[in-house]
């Protein structure tokens, strides 16, 4: 990292802190009653009480698991249904506009249906999640395979390339940079709609936790499970960058 | 000398084509691209294609790699009736750019041949860094096309086309974005290459004087259709020499009777 580079990032820190400092004050001098806006003291006090006896563990671990599952359900679906249908231009022109007609739908419209027909359940979350997250990794999925060099296909038709090493030789790898950008999208959907998930149905994660909080007037409680949420969709936002530059190398060359 | 020995054949015509077009006819959307084609490569021979641009030289190229299907006629590949591009036929596109795959390495791009060829991943580190050599471009194993020159990536190119071992060799204007130093080196390259493995080239360009220099016979492709104009046999003494040969009184006679012939079609 150069010098200048550093010096941004120890200025972003010192905006951070900044902001801390600020909502230290404003708790001080309790512009906000205590009952509903904690200092960053007592919200940092409840986030070790909550790891030191465990609770804040397994609520973490709950929406992780939410996430986690409902991001790779969409990731697997997403890349492939995109797959089939970026590689056919005719593919591409009939399903296109339902595509359109279901893209720009709020997940949490569908919330309800899933409610009715999968009931208070893991599998009601799953299919929310994935259904939310699925959309940006399938239409960049869909984008890519569109945008494959025709000149490739050519020189895969001269070796004599199978169907599937076309696929996973040329196709996915030309595709790869929009397919991780997709990808990367959808991780912010999955948590929001793990959060909502977990709010609607009652399911165990941060979302609950926040909302019981809320409800028991336990501000310093609600504010550790928002400042975790954040947390936790920061670490896996830079998780994703980096797989994204290690996989990417020689997109790095290219520039 | 197993080339030379194909020479001969060539010459005396004892041999049957390795392609031979037969009354082929080309429509895309509704336009006659070429018209009654009729053409026989020799195994081994060294044929160039030239002509004005617009005269379908790289879609007869792409007809002889299977890429396109005639509308009537038939091209045969020994013997047999193209259907679909085929391993033994090799294709050296001038976007080496477009052509390399990105995101693998020199090493991973000629690996892609011979993945393709069904070679094992014990055999192919060996042989990769054999073709590697061949084309020049040994200390280039790990870089990325992106980090190489438009000559080298044409190298590494022509590595992988030669990774499929081809019997026939097809050059879309190989040097045409190329300067002109580095121009002559690979063409240099390219005519010891054919003399080692006997490959068959047909070998597509717009520079008149790079096909008499590279040829045993040029054909002249004429315009709107199509359809061949002029066919000159090329005596000249092998291995060629970029000053010796460019001077052979034979090669300038050659450079004429071509430069007449497409100014006329220009006209």
């Amino acid at each position: 990292m150069n010098r200048a580079a550093l010096l941004w990032r120890v200025a972003s820190f010192a905006v951070a802190a900044g902001f801390v400092a600020l909502w230290q004050l404003i708790a001080n001098l309790k512009l906000v009653s205590p009952v509903f806006l904690p200092g960053p003291d007592r919200a940092w006090a409840s986030l070790v009480r909550g790891f030191s006896s465990g609770d804040l563990w397994s609520k973490l671990a709950g929406t992780l698991e939410h996430m986690a599952y409902g991001w790779l359900a969409a990731s697997i679906a997403g890349i492939a249904i995109g797959a089939i249908i970026g590689s056919s231009r005719r593919m591409r022109t009939y399903v296109a506009p339902s595509l359109e007609f279901l893209r720009p739908l709020p997940v949490s419209a569908i919330i309800p249906v899933a409610i009715a027909m999968l009931g208070l359940t893991q599998a009601m979350a799953l299919f929310v999640i994935a259904f939310g997250a699925i959309w940006p990794i399938m239409l960049a999925t869909i984008h890519g395979f569109a945008a494959v060099e025709p000149r490739l296909y050519e020189v895969a038709r001269s070796l004599q390339m199978s169907r599937l090493a076309v696929i996973f030789k040329i196709a996915l790898p030309s595709a790869s940079p929009d397919i991780l950008a997709g990808m990367r999208l959808s991780l912010t959907v999955a948590l929001i709609l793990s959060v909502v998930c977990e709010i609607l149905a009652g399911l165990d994660g941060l979302g609950h936790w926040v909302l019981l909080s809320a409800r028991a007037f336990r501000s310093a409680d609600l504010f550790a499970g928002v400042i975790l949420l954040g947390v936790t969709g920061y670490v896996t936002s830079v998780a994703m960058s980096l797989a994204e530059h290690r996989l990417l190398a020689w997109q790095a060359a290219q520039r | 000398m197993a080339s030379a020995a194909k020479r001969l054949e060539v010459l005396s015509g004892a041999a049957t084509p390795q392609i031979a077009f037969d009354g082929v006819t080309l429509v895309l959307g509704g336009k006659t691209i070429i018209e009654n084609l009729s053409l026989g490569v020799q195994p081994g021979e060294f044929l160039c294609i030239v002509g004005a641009s617009g005269c379908g030289k790289t879609t007869a190229l792409r007809l002889a790699a299977g890429l396109y299907q005639p509308t009537s006629g038939k091209v045969n590949f020994d013997g047999q009736p193209m259907r679909e591009p085929r391993r033994e036929i090799a294709i050296v596109f001038q976007d080496y750019g477009k052509a390399l795959l990105p995101w693998r390495t020199a090493a991973g791009n000629v690996s892609l041949a011979l993945e393709a060829g069904g070679m094992t991943s014990a055999e192919r580190p060996a042989r990769i860094e054999e073709l590697l050599r061949t084309v020049g471009l040994p200390d280039h194993a790990s870089k990325y096309p992106s980090e190489m020159s438009g000559g080298m990536q044409q190298r590494l190119q022509i590595a992988r086309c030669l990774a499929q071992e081809p019997k026939t060799l097809l050059m879309d204007e190989p040097f045409g974005a190329l300067d002109a130093m580095t121009r002559q080196g690979l063409q240099d390259e390219v005519l010891s290459l054919v003399a080692a493995s006997g490959a068959t080239v047909i070998f597509v360009t717009h520079d008149l004087d790079e096909a008499i220099y590279l040829g045993d016979r040029v054909i002249g492709l004429l315009p709107h259709p199509g359809r061949i104009g002029i066919e000159l046999p090329v005596n000249l003494p092998r291995p060629r020499d970029q000053l010796s040969t460019r001077e052979h009184p034979e090669f300038l006679r050659l450079r004429r009777q071509l430069f007449d012939f497409i100014k006329a079609t220009e006209q």
